[in-house]
């Protein structure tokens, strides 16, 4: 049996103080898996891990197998588009390409490039220096030197960074494609939904936890059903109101303050249908609705606090 | 075929800014040597000049501070902004990378050094010059210079200030403590360097070692150097 394309087995990478990944064990073997997390996760740090750019405190990383560190023959089957700029910004585009395929012993390199250019769309390009290319370019020049090769592992860093949405979404096509074909391709990303466009999997990183790994569905799911709050500010002190919604089925809990009224539920549709009816039974105005915690970090938040509790 | 790793180095060596003002510093030798030249007595056969410019000069602080800056700039620079990283993420062997970094700073700093050694050496001689005089100087500084190259890629892998340590084991160690500690000049790459020198001109000191000896001691300096930073490329946290 071959080895899986990445293998992380309690890996944890920390700097002095610093935990940037804590204790994080999955195996990705084909298909699009998306590597989600906000800023300071611990994305980058699994990556660079994956890449053989960093080594675990502890823990083994493993990539077909083999310690990528110790064994460079290996990156003949990897394609990476780490966070920085592309290579040799005075050579063009075309130049680029040609030289890291022949540094991963590509026989016929200029056709292999030449292909890798069209497949992200850089054609017209292809001849001009990288150093003055717009962001969005640099990252085409970046894909497009992960891909000549034809590795069956990708490991790309943010690669949608920087992108217009016709650019996005090409990008996107054509890593769904490459997952489709049987490679394994590791997106790292901060936004859920460009993720669950082209990732069937996905893991979740917070504060160097692998808090959550899985469907992207289930994931999404998980969110969706998270409790929320609802901040409502009555016309009045809201007593009556508040009284009312501490008898809703889907409202778990309601606290008031200041004249404001905040509404714990697990069923925020629910909620907003039950909502106006309740305000209108104790012939309360409502000044305002406003949903509080429904921002990233907030969702990762409630995934680390739920990933503490199950391990408790 | 010319290995692409060696050629994009020395390229990016050789169109930083700061190689106008390493190509100063290789040219002040020879102006010297250029200032002497018209200033000298015509017909005088004096070597003590040549001698004292390539054995207090050129070697010790000309040579060592190029070799020092092209040699930390190689893998220095591309950590700095990240090309590292397309280089070590390929198939090729730690060595071989290592390998052609070092020869392209090598390459940089003899492009900037020999002109400078030979034209002094015609400058300053004169009618006296021989092949050996400017030959076996010219030994010496491209033995050191290879052993500076391949301790400064070495350096610029292992500290984030390679080059304040280079000019501080360059200056402090070199420049001063090996110039009265006879057994200090053992460990002076320099002094190594200069023992070619000796071969045909004065020297003010009992050179370290002989020509031979000088240049397998400069030869395994590059060697073991290059080993040690091919190890650390698949050790140090990159970018």
């Amino acid at each position: 049996m071959s080895a899986p394309a990445i293998e992380f087995t309690g890996v944890s990478r920390w700097f002095g103080d610093t935990v940037a990944l804590a204790d994080v064990s999955f195996t990705a073997d084909g298909g699009v898996i998306g590597l989600l997390g906000h800023n300071g996760a611990g994305k980058s740090t699994t990556l660079k891990l994956s890449a053989g750019f960093s080594t675990p405190s502890s823990g083994v990383v493993r990539i077909f197998g083999v310690d990528p560190r110790r064994t460079p023959a290996v990156y003949r089957r990897v394609g990476i588009v780490p966070d920085h700029s592309p290579p040799w910004p005075f050579l063009s585009a075309r130049r680029v390409v040609e030289l890291t395929a022949r540094l991963h012993r590509v026989d016929d390199f200029r056709t292999a490039a030449a292909a890798a250019i069209e497949t992200v769309g850089l054609e017209a390009a292809a001849d001009r220096p990288v150093g003055e290319f717009s962001h969005g370019m640099r990252q085409r020049v970046k894909l497009a030197q992960a891909l000549a090769h034809d590795p069956e592992l990708l490991l790309l860093d943010e690669p949608l960074n920087g992108l217009d949405p016709a650019q996005r979404s090409h990008v996107i096509e054509l890593l769904t494609r490459l997952g489709q074909e049987g490679r394994t391709v590791i997106v790292s990303s901060h936004v859920l939904h460009e993720v669950e466009r082209m990732a069937p999997r996905v893991l979740v990183l917070v504060n160097g936890h692998l808090v959550a790994e899985g469907a992207t569905d289930a994931i999404r799911r998980l969110i969706s059903e998270r409790p929320r709050r609802v901040l409502v500010s009555p016309d009045g002190n809201g007593r009556e109101l508040a009284r009312e919604l501490l008898g809703l089925a889907d409202v778990d809990a309601v606290r008031l303050a200041n004249g404001t009224i905040e509404i714990e539920t697990s069923d925020p549709t629910a909620l907003s249908r039950e909502l106006p009816l309740a305000a209108q039974r104790t012939a309360t105005l409502l000044r305002g609705i406003r949903p509080v915690g429904d921002d990233l970090e907030s969702v990762y938040a409630y995934l680390h606090e739920r990933a503490r509790g199950q391990a408790r | 075929m010319i290995d692409p790793v060696f050629t994009l180095t020395l390229r990016a060596l050789l169109l930083q800014k700061r190689t106008i003002v390493l190509a100063l510093v290789a040219a002040a030798p020879a102006l010297m040597a250029l200032i002497y030249a018209l200033a000298r007595g015509p017909g005088s056969h004096d070597h003590s000049f040549y001698s004292d410019l390539v054995q207090q000069l050129f070697v010790p602080t000309v040579a060592s501070l190029i070799a020092l800056v092209f040699g930390v700039s190689a893998f220095g620079d591309e950590r700095e902004d990240g090309t590292i990283l397309y280089l070590v993420a390929t198939p090729q062997a730690r060595l071989r990378l290592v390998l052609a970094k070092i020869a392209a700073a090598w390459a940089a700093a003899l492009i900037l050094l020999v002109p400078s050694l030979v034209a002094s050496g015609f400058l300053s001689l004169g009618h006296g010059r021989t092949a050996g005089l400017i030959g076996w100087p010219l030994l010496g500084v491209v033995l050191a210079s290879l052993a500076y190259c391949a301790a400064a890629v070495l350096l610029s892998l292992y500290t984030r200030r390679p080059i304040v340590i280079g000019v501080i084991y360059i200056l402090l160690w070199e420049g001063s403590i090996a110039t009265f500690a006879a057994s200090a000049a053992k460990l002076s790459i320099s002094a190594y360097g200069r023992a070619f020198v000796g071969h045909v001109l004065p020297q003010a000191s009992r050179p370290v070692a002989g020509t031979a000896v000088s240049g397998i001691v400069l030869i395994a300096v590059a060697a073991v150097a290059a080993w040690a930073t091919a190890r650390a490329l698949g050790r140090v946290e990159l970018p």
